[in-house]
């Protein structure tokens, strides 16, 4: 009859365990996503209105390609309305986008393997409880 | 070890060995490169007058997405698209809308962070003569044709290439590529693209 329960229980635990360590590691809930808007810039942008324009401005704008004497190297911003047809790309960003925001790769495989080492110990830790325990009702003691 | 001990490892062990296998599952980003020589398509196509992309579809990579608008940083760097679940490829507002002469530039992610793939995951994935409609505000439909796909590190981006002057409606699609260095991707993968027809909206 113990035998029967301790089994049962010993069964039970394994598979609480086993549900529970994929959930460490894949769990999609864990970042929380803003709601895309229309027009919003993602994180770590700044909002998409272009700086503006200033005569005087040495600011460290990207220059601008355009053969049109709007805009020249003193005044490297954008207009407020570009006008790509008479310049086609009217303000020139500078170097490479950053288009890609690197997944959570390792750490995922991290927490697989922590869920399954804690399970590997509570389960070794119930075993040995268990052994002792027949042991001690076997002799009695 | 009694019989009854390990019959009770014997159940055990497999659903430790399942509960270690359940993480660890997405596949690394191999975005390959297939550079290939600019393609003129075979007619000029009459450029479309200005309007704003509202909807993008490469049915080669499976993209059908919004398009939002994206302006400057303030560090003067193009902004990109939000980092969402549901991401979507943004049209630099500075460069002619699609149709226009010159080079109308989109972006999108590979990768969105911890939400997985970005839109433009398989960019890197088109060839040359592959088909991309950009829907336009006012009802129409810019069709290109991919002319070429490169992948260059970032360290080398080639800005004259992608937002230099061109005597034609053109088409940049970028999107980040190559091996990962820490948090980053180390290349872009830009896929150029030449406008071969027009016409209205198709469902």
């Amino acid at each position: 009859m113990h035998r029967t329960i301790l089994s049962a229980a010993a069964l039970a635990c394994s598979a609480v365990l086993a549900g529970a360590a994929p959930a460490f590691a894949d769990d999609p809930t864990a970042v929380p996503s803003a709601p895309p808007t229309a027009s919003t810039p993602g994180p770590g942008t700044e909002p998409s209105q272009a700086p503006t324009p200033s005569v005087s401005s040495p600011a460290p704008a990207p220059s601008v390609s355009s053969p049109a004497p709007a805009p020249s190297v003193s005044s490297p911003a954008p207009t407020a309305v570009p006008s790509p047809v008479a310049g086609q790309v009217s303000a020139v960003p500078k170097g490479a986008p950053d288009t890609g925001a690197a997944g959570p790769r390792s750490s995922g495989g991290g927490a697989g393997l922590v869920g399954a080492g804690a399970g590997a110990v509570l389960l070794a830790g119930g075993a040995g409880v268990f052994v002792v325990r027949r042991r001690r009702a076997a002799t009695g003691a | 070890m009694t019989p009854l001990s390990r019959r009770a490892f014997a159940a055990a062990l497999p659903a430790v060995l399942l509960a270690g296998c359940g993480g660890g599952g997405d596949a690394p980003v191999r975005p390959g490169t297939t550079a290939s020589s600019a393609h003129v398509p075979a007619e000029p196509v009459r450029p479309l007058e200005r309007s704003v992309p509202i909807g993008l579809r490469i049915p080669a990579i499976g993209v059908d997405t919004p398009v939002i608008r994206l302006g400057l940083a303030a560090d003067g760097t193009v902004e990109v698209p939000p980092v969402t679940d549901d991401d979507r490829a943004g049209w630099y507002r500075h460069s002619p809308t699609p149709g226009q002469v010159g080079p109308s530039v989109v972006l999108g992610h590979v990768t969105v962070g911890a939400h997985g793939d970005g839109v433009f995951r398989h960019l890197a994935r088109l060839h040359r003569g592959d088909r991309i409609e950009a829907r336009l505000e006012n009802g129409t439909t810019a069709r290109f044709t991919v002319t070429a796909v490169r992948t260059v590190a970032k360290a080398d981006f080639p800005t004259d290439d992608v937002y230099g002057d061109v005597d034609r409606p053109e088409l940049r699609l970028i999107t980040c590529g190559g091996p990962r260095v820490g948090e980053e991707y180390r290349d872009n993968v830009i896929a150029f693209a030449a406008l071969s027809a027009t016409g209205p909206a198709t469902s």
